[in-house]
């Protein structure tokens, strides 16, 4: 990782500007701080040793492609990030074609703030299995391969509790909640042109800042990226108020995967269980 | 503001035993928006629907809420009682005070305060309806007939005698079916040939009817008035255009192989046509046994043994219509109705073990006896045992194989089991007077015209003896069959030496129903048998208008009813072809352009493929609903995110307000 990662990024950025394979080149750069990374959008070749890749590299930059439908971009992905290339894909948000994937093997991203950085791993990265990207037309770093975690630890004790100290946890969370959508706007599968939390007609969800209305808009929203969740957790990452999303989503994601063998984004054409009817589904629900 | 009017139905006891119908109304003249309340004895009826049609002018009223039966009893009714008194048809909203109140509750109290809650919901929601208006398209005047056995052969004659082009489509070489290979037909003992054999010509021979025998259909797209169907011609080898029948290729071929349809009893030639009274009376050649197709496979590898070129049939052909470069190639049809009729196929008796599984060659099943009694038939009629070509005399047969049988996943009753039963023991001693028929039955079911008195005739003038008892187990001792069972009226054990054996085989649906039910987007059981719209007052209707069922395809049915049927099936077919235009339901899903994000989960989940792809101004690609194929399910408003899709008269926002008008009551 460090300076070898950031030269090979830098040199196929440099290659794709040149020859005009992309106009536009979504990396990470070094912040104001001089200690952590934000994303960085590179048009002209001249601009790539802006480029950098350490461990602070922490956005989902596969978000940023929403913006450019229809135009040739490249993209650094880490392993997390490449799924919600596969999940755009077969949403169809996105064409494969126009897009230039930067794979990069990532043993795990850092704790860090502004003008500081941790050597502890992110929450995110102790249950990771997918360090090494999903889809890659460049690849950089080797694959690791280690035992795979525990996944759903957190989750399965969060079961454990009874269902009131699971209500009076999540009521807790709501009241925390400012709403400010945050979770929204990081979130690489939330891409509504008109959320259903801003519609008035109907009016799915109050507009009111109080328990009730937050508790139905984080309830929705985790129901909405059922079975599409690519636990990346950038949500839970840019919450100011740090409710716990991942408990939410990662739920879910291990229901999907309980009932349908099925983890989003893994592939751009595995048929999204959801939305697809199998006539000899055993949901386990019959008997 | 809306004038909203509530009429409240007793109809007769029904509701008003149950709810206090007064106290409804009362209640419902202080509901917003409502003008006008009353109630009736019952709405339905003449003096019921005239006080809404003079409320709707005296009250100025714009919309009007009748809380009755089901909306599935009387919506229609009250659609066209508030389009008389010139209001939209759809500016209605149904409160089912019956079905879903006065019948399933006991407490008056309670019931009444229910009733209540079902009137504010509906007055909430028909706040919110808007006009609708229904749709004129076109439609093609052809019909497709799918499968040309009686039901496919009567369907397509009736349709055809109506005026209407007709495409016949039948999978393999000749029209006629199951009922070809039967010897007679009960109860009356008619031979099956003589009176289908007629009918099958006529099917050739109809102006209107195009027949396209060994083909399949592939791919069904479109919708009623406007389907468009891929049709696979399989290759023939023959050009049909010039072959005459004549038959010298099928009697001089060389290659001999099992005849599928004598069910393994007799052979057939490579170049054939499967039985002699086939229609088109040309033949196809089986490529799997050609000699020359061996031989031009070896020619591509020369290993081993060089086999005989053959091409016997080629060089003896008078009229050169031996077609070795032909292909199989699908042809695409418009059709504005179809007719699907695909029938059975028997049950397959080897999965019972204690009735040797299949292994004895004298246990068989019925159909394979009716192809031994067949004058057409292996045998030319003369009833021999497989295994040695001997007379047989005592013949056991046994019912319900494959029917009635959880054990083998088949619960039902196939129903022409226990009279063709009746009908072999009767043929059986008529054939040859010293044969004695034993016949293992669990019961004999001979409802039908004449049925019973047909299956008293095997027992009183034929002398079968009836058995009410399953057979445990057959085996093989020498020459005999022994069979043990139980007479379970008697409760005593039995054993017969047995000639021949004839196992009832039940009757299942043909292979592949499941797939074109597919295709067609119809309805089918665990059993691959298509589902009716309603198995009473729409036995040949589908979910899908324009498809219609007919015959063994929907269930085990006999000759005289799949001929009922397919006549019914073509009276739909005729009624809808004789229209210039189709109105179609405007209760169909709609798309918000602006919301769409194009994600296709709605057309994932239509079950119509109703959704299709449209290219916006900007270049956004983004779904919307062909209102032709939409059925208003509804399956696409749940799966879209962004709430872009939205049901006519169904509305998120009308659903909405039901809701909310009952939390916040």
């Amino acid at each position: 990782m460090g300076e070898d990662f950031t030269q090979q990024i830098r040199d196929k950025a440099k290659e794709l500007l040149e020859n005009g394979a992309v106009e536009c080149v979504i990396g990470y750069e070094t912040g104001s701080d001089g200690v952590s990374a934000r994303p960085a959008f590179i048009y002209d070749a001249a601009e790539v040793d802006r480029l950098a890749f350490d461990n602070t590299c922490t956005h989902n930059l596969v978000k940023y492609l929403l913006d450019k439908k229809g135009k040739s971009t490249a993209v650094v992905v880490k392993g997390c990030d490449s799924r919600a290339l596969n999940l755009l894909l077969s949403e169809r948000q996105i064409q494969r074609d126009k897009v230039y994937v930067i794979g990069v093997v990532c043993p795990g991203v850092v704790e860090w703030g502004w003008n500081k950085r941790s050597e502890q791993l992110q929450k995110r990265c102790n249950w990771c299995r997918q360090h090494t990207p999903v889809v890659s037309d460049f690849a950089v770093g080797e694959p690791i391969t280690e035992e795979p975690p525990a996944e759903f630890a957190d989750v399965a004790e969060m079961a454990t509790k009874t269902a009131e100290d699971r209500a009076t946890f999540w009521r807790d969370q709501a009241e925390r909640c400012i709403r400010c959508y945050a979770c929204r706007q990081a979130c690489p599968g939330c891409y509504c042109i008109d959320c259903f939390v801003e519609l008035l007609d109907p009016e799915w969800v109050g507009i009111r800042i109080a328990p009730d209305e937050n508790w139905m808009w984080n309830t929705i929203r985790a129901y909405h990226l059922g079975g599409r969740c690519i636990s990346c957790n950038e949500c839970e990452r840019v919450c100011p108020v740090n409710i716990p999303l991942s408990l939410l989503n990662r739920k879910l994601e291990q229901e999907v995967l309980d009932l349908f063998d099925y983890k989003a984004g893994m592939s751009e054409d595995a048929p999204a269980p959801l939305i697809t009817f199998k006539k000899d589904e055993n949901l386990g629900i019959a008997e | 503001m809306s004038r909203i009017g509530v009429f409240v139905c007793h109809c007769g006891t029904n509701i008003g035993g149950i709810v206090n119908v007064p106290e409804v109304v009362e209640a419902a003249k202080a509901m917003p928006l409502v003008a006008y309340a009353d109630e009736n004895k019952y709405t339905c009826s003449e003096v019921g629907q005239g006080s809404i049609r003079d409320a709707i002018r005296e009250q100025k009223l714009d919309r009007v809420v009748v809380a009755a039966c089901s909306p599935r009893m009387h919506e229609n009714t009250f659609r066209k009682t508030v389009a008389t008194a010139g209001l939209n048809p759809y500016l209605l909203e149904i409160a089912n005070l019956r079905e879903h109140c006065s019948w399933v509750h006991s407490d008056s109290k309670k019931a009444t305060a229910k009733a209540i809650d079902h009137v504010r919901m509906a007055v909430a929601k028909v706040a919110r309806h808007e006009s609708l208006f229904p749709k004129q398209v076109g439609l093609t005047k052809r019909a497709l007939v799918i499968g040309g056995g009686i039901t496919g052969i009567q369907a397509a004659l009736d349709i055809a005698s109506a005026g209407h082009e007709v495409v016949l489509v039948e999978k393999e070489p000749s029209v006629g079916g199951r009922m070809s290979q039967l010897d007679k037909t009960f109860p009356t003992l008619d031979c099956s040939a003589c009176i289908l054999t007629p009918k099958m010509v006529d099917v050739a021979q109809h102006p209107n009817i195009t027949l396209l025998s060994y083909s399949e259909v592939k791919e069904v797209r479109g919708f009623v008035g406007n389907f468009e169907v891929d049709i696979l011609k399989k290759a023939k080898m023959v050009d049909h255009k010039t072959c005459t029948g004549c038959g010298t290729c099928w009697q001089k071929c060389p290659e001999k192989v099992t005849s599928e349809f004598d069910l393994g009893l007799g052979q057939r030639t490579a170049i054939y046509i499967p039985f002699a009274q086939a229609v088109p009376n040309k033949p196809v050649i089986d490529m799997e046994n050609c000699r020359y197709q061996k031989y031009l496979k070896w020619t591509q590898t020369e290993e081993g043994k060089k086999p005989p070129e053959c091409r016997i049939c080629e060089k003896l052909c008078p009229t050169k219509s031996i077609a070795w470069e032909q292909q199989e190639e699908i042809v695409t049809e418009k059709f504005g109705a179809l007719v699907v009729a695909t029938g059975f196929k028997t049950f397959d008796h080897s999965v019972y073990g204690e009735y040797g599984a299949g292994r004895y060659p004298d246990v068989i099943s019925s159909l394979q006896l009716e192809r031994l009694m067949s004058a057409a038939g292996p045998t030319e009629g003369e009833v021999l045992r497989p295994s040695d070509n001997t007379h047989p005399k005592n013949i056991v047969f046994i019912q319900c194989v494959g029917s009635r049988d959880d054990k083998v996943g088949r619960p039902y009753c196939s129903k022409v089991c226990c009279m063709y039963t009746a009908k072999h023991a009767i043929m059986l001693k008529e054939h040859d007077p010293e044969v004695q028929c034993y016949v293992f039955y669990i019961d004999i079911r001979a409802g039908g015209k004449d049925f019973e008195e047909f299956a008293r005739r095997a027992q009183d003038e034929s002398g079968a003896v009836y058995l009410r008892g399953r057979v445990s187990q057959i085996y093989q001792d020498g020459k005999t069959l022994k069979v043990l069972g139980e007479d379970s009226l008697i409760g005593r054990p039995v054993e017969i030496d047995a000639d021949l054996v004839v196992l009832a085989t039940g009757m299942e649906a043909s292979e592949d129903a499941d797939r074109l039910a597919q295709t067609l987007h119809i309805s089918y059981n665990i059993y691959n048998f298509l589902i009716e719209a309603h198995p009473k007052l729409r036995p040949v209707e589908t979910q899908t208008d324009g498809v219609f069922v007919a015959g063994a395809a929907v269930g085990p049915r006999d000759i005289p009813d799949c001929v009922a049927h397919g006549s019914a099936a073509a009276a739909k077919v005729i009624g809808l072809l004789s229209q210039d235009s189709l109105t179609t339901d405007p209760l169909t899903a709609i798309v918000a352009p602006m919301k769409c994000v194009g994600c296709f989960a709605c057309k994932a989940v239509c079950p119509f493929n109703a959704i299709e792809e449209q290219t916006t101004r900007d270049g956004r690609i983004i779904a919307s609903v062909n209102e032709s194929l939409c059925k208003g399910c509804g399956l696409c408003v749940v799966a879209c995110r962004p709430g872009a899709i939205n049901l006519r008269g169904f509305t998120n926002q009308q659903l909405l307000s039901e809701v909310m008008t009952l939390v916040r009551r």
